[in-house]
């Protein structure tokens, strides 16, 4: 058992020293990764650890279940949302585009190395996916969002491409480790039936995933364990009958993420958590594999080709592939700089040392050091180049802190939590609509209702359970220094009403059913009747599809302005 | 089917001489009316009138989407106005507009109507889309423009 100790002492140890190392990422603003992986080498054979690893063959085992795990996750975090503002340029950038850097890359590794094309191409093919991991992760680092346009294209790009990469790698090993003819129409057929297998698998397999969570009354811790474990069984079995488990996987995140399931909440707090194990795990197994001393000959040359790659292949791609969709230039140049390659092109450059190829080594050391060096100076320099750009959404404020709510029947709420704010106008006295009062007030430590709080003092933190898309309306009131506009229309509706307007004039105009006895009512006598007589600026009524909104109210208390919002 | 889907490169003017709203109002019905014979024209105004009454569909900043359903339509239909000079339109803010996108729908389009309507006062919020529909040269240019927006800018 002492050796089953040692084994267990260093592993934990190295993980956790992984992570507490990440606060020096926080601190300097390291590119995370590049901490796990330094944490790899300094424990191995050349570092102060010394520990000699040299299994390939349980490295590249352990990083595709690692790699399975995030990709799993990077699907279930992509929202649909994403898919219909960029699924075909990402698409064209995780095929053609793959292909692209893969052939610009090809041709400098010629020169550079003196490879032939065949091995310069499984060079090439090696460097020439995205890292969904570290994409997903710079993109929000520091709390700055990158613009959706450009985020979705890059997080969906990152995700599909490494099934591509991942195939041209294999087709391009097995011709040079067999030297053995491949017709075109095998390589096309095979390709069709790794994808399509994947995908219909990958869908298939999500939904009856989603399908299972939602109908077995199970522990809630349980639920997460049984998402992940039913999830790698899919891709082991699609591997096995011949598709691309790492395709089907990630799609079996996205309909998991996407549909509605119980314990969604939980679960995604565990994918977060096992999505960081899987990345640490990674990193670390790959830098304790790598072997630095070997780096220091092909410096010169690793230097030379990440440089290619990083201003010359993947740029070109970007520029290429985005051409047909419109993309600004900003917008191009930006999805070109944030090409940051990571484990996936690691975890291909160990498929060469367990074929045996020739130059075998020198492909894991040169993809190693551009993994580094792209890490490091795509990593660092992202969010300033974004800025620059002008491609990062300004910070808004809003609440200290929110929650999704995991309980019965609050499905889609969430546990808001404001903090009354010096300068603001509920500060200021400004009276509350209905549906943005606080269920709870903590003053100084005591919670009170609103009734027993009286008004809202500077200092005050106020709780509200509400569904997602009121919070940026919330903002307005309790996040903002001045009250809101009229023409703020996310507030106050697109279009006016005039408060003698009828109801039936409103159900005339836009086919909402009002009930009939109501019909005769005048929209500023609906409004008097719903909120007490005592409407206040902001207040909103629902009828049907539409929303009626106290825009003003006149000195005699009665509702002078109304607008209307459209909630199709 | 999109807003795009709505439009004819016919039914989309630049620099059109308007006057006041109700000749504005009249010129859209005119537009609108794509039943080929004018059979429409009378009711598309009476519903575009019928909506102004309730209160103005100008949004502020210069813009306007007139709308309103018909009986008589068996299709929906938009047209597209950018005005030489600026209307008094009762809007919001009491800014005149001068960029108006008017919207007919049949009857029983009832959320139809609202997804249009929504997506219509979500494009003409984009600063740059208004932006560029006041350079535009001519009314194909326009049309492009318009065309245009839901590529380049979904959701951003």
């Amino acid at each position: 058992m002492p050796h089953l100790d040692l084994a267990l002492l260093v592993c934990a140890a190295l993980v956790a020293l992984g992570i507490v190392t990440s606060l020096l990422s926080l601190r300097f603003g390291a590119p995370l990764l590049l901490v796990f992986l330094g944490v790899g080498l300094a424990a191995g054979e050349d570092g102060l650890g010394g520990i000699r690893f040299d299994d390939a063959h349980l490295v590249y085992t352990i990083c595709s279940i690692a790699l399975a795990v995030v990709l799993f996750d990077a699907g279930f975090e992509t929202r649909w949302q994403s898919y219909r503002v960029a699924a075909r340029p990402a698409l064209v950038l995780a095929t053609v585009g793959v292909l692209v850097t893969t052939a610009v890359f090809a041709y400098a590794a010629r020169l550079v190395l003196g490879f032939d094309w065949p091995h310069a191409l499984l060079l090439g093919a090696m460097v020439s996916s995205t890292d969904a991991a570290a994409v997903f992760f710079l993109l929000r680092v520091g709390g700055a969002v990158v613009r959706d346009r450009v985020r979705s294209t890059l997080e969906i790009e990152s995700g599909t491409n490494d099934p591509m990469a991942i195939f041209l790698t294999t087709a391009l090993l097995s011709f040079v480790a067999t030297r053995s003819e491949i017709g075109g129409w095998h390589l096309v057929l095979e390709f069709g039936r790794e994808m399509g297998l994947g995908s219909v698998l990958g869908l298939a397999g999500g939904w009856a995933i989603a399908a299972l969570l939602r109908r077995l009354p199970l522990e809630r811790a349980l639920v997460p364990l049984l998402a992940t474990s039913l999830a790698l069984c899919l891709f082991a079995a699609t591997n096995m009958l011949g598709g691309s488990g790492y395709l089907a996987i990630y799609l079996a995140g996205l309909v998991v993420g996407n549909l509605r399931i119980n314990e969604g909440v939980a679960l995604r707090r565990f994918q977060g958590a096992f999505t960081w194990l899987g990345q640490i795990v990674m990193f670390i197994t790959l830098g304790l594999f790598a072997t630095p001393s070997e780096f220091v000959g092909l410096l010169g040359e690793s230097l030379v080709l990440a440089a290619v790659l990083v201003l010359v292949a993947r740029p070109l791609a970007a520029a290429l592939c985005l051409f047909p969709f419109g993309f600004s230039r900003d917008e191009t140049l930006l999805t070109g700089w944030v090409g940051l390659r990571g484990a996936v092109s690691l975890l291909l450059a160990i498929l060469p040392l367990l074929a045996g190829v020739e130059h075998a080594r020198t492909m894991f050391n040169v993809t190693f050091e551009i993994v580094f060096v792209s890490l490091l100076v795509q990593g660092w320099t992202l969010l300033p180049v974004a800025r620059r750009l002008r491609q990062v959404v300004p910070a808004r404020s809003g609440p200290v802190e929110r929650s999704a709510l995991d309980m019965p029947g609050l499905d889609g709420h969430e546990l808001v939590c404001y903090r009354i704010a010096e300068h603001s106008p509920i500060a200021a006295g400004a009276t509350l609509p209905r549906w943005s009062r606080p269920s709870l007030v903590v003053r100084r430590g005591e919670s009170m209702r609103i009734r027993e709080a009286g008004p809202l003092q500077v200092g005050d933190l106020v709780y509200l359970i509400v569904t997602e898309d009121r919070i940026a309306l919330l903002d307005r009131i309790f996040a903002a220094t001045r009250r809101p506009e009229k023409s703020d229309r996310q507030f106050f509706g697109d279009f006016a009403l005039a408060p003698d307007v009828t109801l039936s004039d409103i159900a005339a105009s836009y086919g909402v059913a009002v009930p009939l006895r109501d019909s005769g009512l005048t929209v500023s006598e609906a409004l008097a009747r719903e909120f007490d007589s005592a409407p206040t600026v902001g207040d909103r009524l629902r009828l049907g599809k539409v929303e009626l909104i106290v825009r003003d109210v006149g000195n005699d208390g009665r509702v002078a302005e109304v607008g209307l919002a459209l909630k199709p | 089917m999109q807003i795009i889907d709505l439009l004819a490169p016919g039914r989309v003017v630049a620099d059109a001489p308007a006057g006041n709203k109700k000749k504005l109002l009249e010129q859209l019905a005119r537009l609108l009316d794509d039943s080929g014979n004018g059979a429409w024209e009378r009711d598309i105004l009476d519903s575009l009138v019928r909506r102004e009454k309730l209160g103005s569909t100008g949004l502020g900043g210069g813009v306007a989407i007139p709308h309103g359903r018909s009986a008589t339509l068996d299709r929906a239909v938009g047209a597209f106005v950018r005005l030489k000079d600026a209307v008094e339109f009762d809007a919001v803010d009491g800014k005149p507009v001068d960029l108006v996108f008017a919207l007919v729908v049949p009857e029983h389009f009832t959320d139809q109507h609202l997804l249009f309507l929504a997506e219509l006062a979500e494009m003409f919020s984009d600063a740059p889309l208004c932006a560029a529909l006041r350079q535009a040269r001519d009314s194909h240019a326009l049309f492009d423009a318009l065309a245009g927006w839901k590529e380049r800018n979904a959701a951003a």
